[in-house]
Formats: C-alpha cells, sequence, structure tokens
C-alpha cells in the first residue's frame, strides 16, 4: 500500500519532471560540453613529427595569440559578420514590417512559407549558384554591360562573401523579423497614433522598441551564422584575407596543426559566447524599477 | 444651444459587406458626459474610433469642434483615447508613459516633465513615477492611461470601456473619479459601454445603438422611463413587456387589450392613437406593486413566483403569470418581510395607469 503510494508520488512530481529532462540534459553533453571540454583540453596538447602528443602546454595559446594574422583574421571575421548583421536586419525590416503590418494574414503564411523554401536545398548549392551569377563574365555583369556599366569584380571580394552569408540569413532573419512584429499588440500601435505620433516615429519609437527582443534575437541569429560560416567567404570570398574558420582549416593542413586550430575555436567560442549572452541580456532586459 | 464640438452627419461605415455604422446623426456639444451604449457588435466602439480617426467613414461626414475631420489622420488630433486594454506603452515607465503625448507635440524635456508632474500627482500615482507599468494594479494602470491622455490637455476624451477589465468595487471608485474629472475640466468626455449602470451613473446623455444604428438619444432618467421602442426597453433590462391591441382611448387613458386582460395606459396627447392598432407598453420593474391580497385597482395580474434575486438593499423577484408571461418586481429589500411569497398563483401585481408608459406606435 505505501509502496504503491510511493510510486505514484514519484509518477506525478519529482521523478517525473526529471525524466523529461534527462535527454535534453544528455544531448547536450554528448554533442556540446564533451566535444568543447575535448577541444579545450586539445589547445594544451603538443605537435612532434606530426603527431599530436598529449601535454599541458601553453605554448599553442601564446603562439597563435601573438601571431599578427591570427587577430587580422579575427578582426575581419568579426567586421564581415557585423557588417552582414547589420545590413541583413536593415533590409530584412521593411519586409518584415510589410509581412506583419500591411498584408493579411493569408498573404503572410504563404510568404513565410516562401521564405521556407530556400532551405530546401542545400546551402552549398545556393553559394554556387552565385558563383554562377556574379561570375565576371555571368549573367550579373551581362546586365551591367548593357546599360554600360562594369564588368565589376564581384567574386574573390569581401562584397562576394556578404552577399553569401545573406543567403543564408535573409530568410531567416525576415521569418523572426516578421513573427516578433506581428505580436506587437495593435493597440498599442494605434495608441500611439491618437496620441500624436507619426507614420516614421511609430516605428522607430513603438514599433522597434517593442520587437526589441525579436529584432535581437534575429540579428544575433544573423551573427552566429555568419561569424562561423566556412562556405561564403571561400568560395565567393576568395579566402583572402582568411576569417577564422578558413583559418581552422589552414592551420590542420599545415603540419597537423589541430592544437592550435583549437585555440582558434575555442576564441571563436568565447567571442559568440560574450556576444550571445549581452545581446540576449540586452533583449530581455527589463527596466529597473525604484 | 452652443455651437456642437462633434458632428456625425450621416455617417456610415462598411467592413467589407458588413455595415458596422448606418447613417448615424449625432450632435455633441461642449462640456457633456455623453455615453454610448450597446450590446456587442452594435457599433458604437466604430463610431468612436471614427471620431479618433482610427477607422475612416466609408459614407458622411464628421466634424470636430466645425471643422470635416473625414481626411485628417489620427495623429493630427488632439482626440486622445483611452483603450479597454490601456495600450499603455510596456517599453516606458509611468512618467514617459504620460509625457508621449507631449513628445510627440515637441514639448521640451523639463516642461514635459513638470506637466507630466502635474498629472500624475493629481491622478495620485506620483509615487510610481519611475515604475514599470506592469507592476502597477489595475486601478493604477487606469490612472496612469487617464493622465497620459489628459496631460496634453485636449477638449474632448474618448473612452472605450475603460473600466470593463476592473473589479467591481473600482468601478464605482473610478466612475466616481471620471465624473468629478469631466466636472472639474469641464471638456467633453465620450464614453463607449456595454453597462447600464456605468452608462446611467455618469452621463448626462446616453445614447443607444443597436445593429449601427441609434435607437434612442436621452438623459439617462428619460430612457430609463420613457424608452423610445422596444429594444430600448428590452436593453434597459427590469423592464416589463406587455403587447396588446388598443381597445378604446378616452381623455388621455388608452384600454389596450392583452391575453391577460385589459389593461389601461395614461397617454400624451401628441401620440397618436387608434383604435385597433397593435401596442406595446411597458412598467418599470419598480414601479409594481405586490400584494397577497388582489386589490381594488384597474391593472391587476395574478402571479406565482418563480425565483428572486439578492444584491443587498434591493430584490428582484420573477414572477409567472397564469398563462405563462414573465414579470419582474424590483422593491426594498426591507419590504419583503410584509409579503408571503408563495408559488401557488396567489400574488398579485398591480400598477396605476400612469405608471405604464406606451411605447410610440
Amino acid at each position: 500500500m505505501s509502496k504503491s503510494h510511493e510510486w505514484q508520488r514519484l509518477c506525478g512530481g519529482k521523478a517525473f519532471e526529471v525524466a523529461w529532462r534527462i535527454p535534453l540534459i544528455a544531448w547536450q553533453a554528448v554533442f556540446f560540453i564533451g566535444p568543447l571540454l575535448f577541444m579545450i583540453i586539445i589547445s594544451f596538447f603538443l605537435v612532434k613529427n606530426y603527431r599530436m602528443i598529449e601535454a599541458f602546454e601553453f605554448v599553442n595559446w601564446f603562439k597563435m595569440l601573438q601571431r599578427a594574422t591570427f587577430w587580422d583574421s579575427f578582426g575581419y571575421t568579426l567586421l564581415l559578420a557585423s557588417l552582414s548583421t547589420v545590413l541583413v536586419s536593415i533590409i530584412a525590416f521593411p519586409a518584415s514590417y510589410g509581412l506583419a503590418f500591411r498584408v493579411s494574414s493569408e498573404g503572410r503564411r504563404w510568404a513565410i512559407f516562401l521564405l521556407i523554401v530556400p532551405f530546401f536545398t542545400s546551402y552549398l548549392v545556393r553559394i554556387f549558384s552565385w558563383y554562377v551569377v556574379l561570375a565576371e563574365a555571368g549573367p550579373l555583369n551581362a546586365v551591367f554591360g548593357f546599360i554600360g556599366l562594369g564588368p565589376y569584380t564581384m567574386l574573390n571580394t569581401a562584397f562576394g562573401s556578404v552577399v553569401g552569408y545573406m543567403t543564408l540569413t535573409l530568410p531567416l532573419v525576415i521569418i523572426l523579423q516578421t513573427i516578433s512584429l506581428s505580436n506587437i499588440d495593435r493597440r498599442c500601435i494605434e495608441a500611439a497614433y491618437n496620441l500624436g505620433c507619426g507614420v516614421v516615429r511609430v516605428i522607430l519609437e513603438v514599433i522597434v522598441p517593442m520587437a526589441r527582443t525579436g529584432l535581437i534575437v534575429a540579428a544575433l541569429f544573423c551573427f552566429i551564422l555568419s561569424f562561423g560560416d566556412f562556405v561564403s567567404p571561400y568560395y565567393l570570398g576568395g579566402s583572402k584575407p582568411p576569417t577564422l574558420p578558413i583559418l581552422i582549416i589552414d592551420t590542420t593542413k599545415s603540419g597537423q596543426q589541430w592544437p592550435r586550430a583549437a585555440v582558434i575555436a575555442v576564441m571563436m567560442m568565447l567571442t559568440l559566447f560574450s556576444i550571445a549572452f549581452s545581446a540576449i541580456w540586452y533583449a530581455y532586459r527589463k527596466r529597473v524599477a525604484s | 444651444m452652443s455651437q456642437p464640438i462633434v458632428q456625425f452627419l450621416d455617417v456610415t461605415k462598411r467592413f467589407g459587406d458588413f455595415v458596422a455604422v448606418k447613417n448615424l446623426n449625432l450632435d455633441i456639444y461642449p462640456g457633456e458626459f455623453v455615453a454610448i451604449m450597446g450590446p456587442s457588435g452594435c457599433g458604437k466602439t466604430t463610431t468612436l474610433r471614427m471620431l479618433a480617426g482610427l477607422e475612416v467613414p466609408s459614407d458622411g461626414d464628421i466634424f470636430l469642434d466645425g471643422e470635416i475631420m473625414n481626411e485628417v489622420s489620427p495623429h493630427e488630433r488632439d482626440t486622445p483615447l483611452v483603450w479597454q486594454s490601456l495600450a499603455l506603452f510596456p517599453f516606458l515607465n509611468v512618467r514617459e508613459n504620460v509625457e508621449f503625448g507631449l513628445k510627440m507635440r515637441g514639448i521640451q524635456a523639463d516642461e514635459r516633465c513638470l506637466r507630466a508632474a502635474k498629472w500624475l500627482e493629481r491622478m495620485e500615482i506620483k509615487a510610481f513615477s519611475e515604475r514599470n507599468v506592469d507592476s502597477l494594479s489595475g486601478g493604477q494602470r487606469q490612472r496612469v492611461a487617464l493622465a497620459r491622455a489628459l496631460v496634453i490637455e485636449p477638449k474632448i476624451l474618448l473612452l472605450d470601456e475603460p473600466l470593463s477589465a476592473l473589479d467591481a468595487h473600482l468601478v464605482i471608485r473610478m466612475q466616481q473619479v471620471l465624473t468629478r474629472l469631466q466636472r472639474e475640466l469641464g471638456i467633453t468626455f465620450v464614453y463607449v459601454t456595454h453597462s447600464q449602470s456605468e452608462a446611467f451613473a455618469m452621463a448626462d446623455r446616453v445614447v443607444i445603438m443597436g445593429d449601427g444604428e441609434i435607437a434612442q438619444v436621452g438623459r439617462p432618467r428619460d430612457i430609463y422611463r420613457e424608452p423610445g421602442n422596444r429594444f430600448v426597453a428590452e436593453f434597459v433590462g427590469r423592464n416589463n413587456i406587455v403587447t396588446g391591441k388598443i381597445e378604446s382611448v378616452a381623455q388621455n387613458t388608452a384600454a389596450i387589450s392583452t391575453s391577460m386582460g385589459v389593461f389601461t395606459v395614461t397617454v400624451t396627447e401628441d401620440q397618436r392613437i387608434q383604435v385597433g392598432i397593435d401596442a406595446t407598453f411597458v412598467i418599470a420593474a419598480d414601479l409594481v406593486r405586490l400584494t397577497n391580497t388582489k386589490p381594488e385597482a384597474d391593472n391587476v395580474i395574478a402571479c406565482s413566483l418563480i425565483s428572486e434575486e439578492f444584491v443587498g438593499s434591493v430584490v428582484t423577484l420573477f414572477l409567472e403569470s397564469v398563462d405563462g408571461h414573465e414579470f419582474k418586481v424590483q422593491l426594498q429589500e426591507r419590504y419583503l418581510a410584509e409579503i408571503d411569497l408563495k408559488s401557488d398563483g396567489s400574488l398579485f401585481l398591480s400598477w396605476p395607469s400612469a405608471s405604464a408608459h406606451l411605447l410610440p406606435v
């Protein structure tokens, strides 16, 4: 009697709750925390005769962090990812605003469906199609030539990388922005008009602050995806100068320097962690009540 | 009478095939407290929103202070609205919410602060100036919404069911706040509500709407005692409605024959009455007498008690006549002891002819 009672208490109580959390915790442990720890440990290993030796030396960290090429690459990656984040957020906003406020709910559903369609095709395939479009003798330059411009070099430039980043992130950012704008209480917008706020000021002073969390989360996604992307800067950006993901590949190829590559990867993780944490903190920041 | 501050001229509003407001004609005068009342979907909120410019009329003209408003966008009007949901800005604190309208009018920060402080004090929410709006109680938020609307010193304030989300005791309190505020400021209040008690308690004039049209406009007392038609008589509630045919007319009294017998109703001279036409009359529930013995009077009906509803000092009794017609009687709770409430048809309703009101034909 008391045993079955105990069993019921467990089922309905703590054990039941914990059981549902285990898969997520296990997944994170095996596929995220584990590899992360492994990577950190590797960064202290040594390489002798193209073979890794277990050790605990700071030599890789000193070597990498003293290299100008690392910091150049770090700055360039940060710049490109930030540029892509700002551009994508600005380009996406009018589209999201239109979808959230000017289109019927049926139109909005179709638009979101169409924005998901690009993900049906592999990102790599989409980048290769840009490779054709942006080429010196490609269709885009043909159009420019027709109106008496160009030809422009678009491949193997920062422009190419940013086009690639946008291909990856723009549909996602529009979807996230549209959802967050759609959730704004319309009566607050009407209240702003009612109190004498014009159309442009309503966007800047009411809509953007009210959708702040969603807009920041969308931008954060864009930054994370761009910062860690290898494909665009490699194929469209020509890897000159290399971004951090390209530098990782180069480092592993030159003399099996896995520990030094791990240093770069750990630095990337630290950067992303600090940016993600501060963005989320800012997005959900509540005003301090006195 | 002075020039109306608001004028609706044949205003119609359609949403696709649905007609929300039909040929509305209404004048509102400066300093009036007007309540627009009606059931859900009667067009009262649409009427208010057209006044604020949040909806554009499909037909007709709206004048505000003598100027035609049809093409004026909402942010160019001084018609602040207090929303049912209050629609306070969650990303601004209490003071910033109140200052919003002033900021939009390009008023300098220090003057803004001064004018907002005056209203925060007046609405007794100064202590919460720097607080988040969502940390306030319902009543406090209500005061923030009022301060935010009134700080721009408008000539007219629009209110869309502002009290419907509050607890009953707060509603009474806020009614007093609103009535006093309107008296002190002397500005026009246009108050939309579905609640008869709110409208009757506060308004100088009540507009009753049904199905997109005005059913009656008048002082609360007049609407209560002399409903203009069956819709109003039913909406105002606590009315007993009886229909029949006019049998005879003598001087200022009409005799109406119904399934429950013949009843007499006092009529005025301007009511055009012909013998033989259908007629409906109304007796307010508080004007009916209830006795255990059959009184020597003109209008008497034998009834049984069905149920009673007790709301403190007043009791409403629901009764049924022999042929199944339902009647309501409202009386002071302290008189209840004088009557033996029985369900065997031995209760008698009676009323003087002058208490019955014949609806216009």
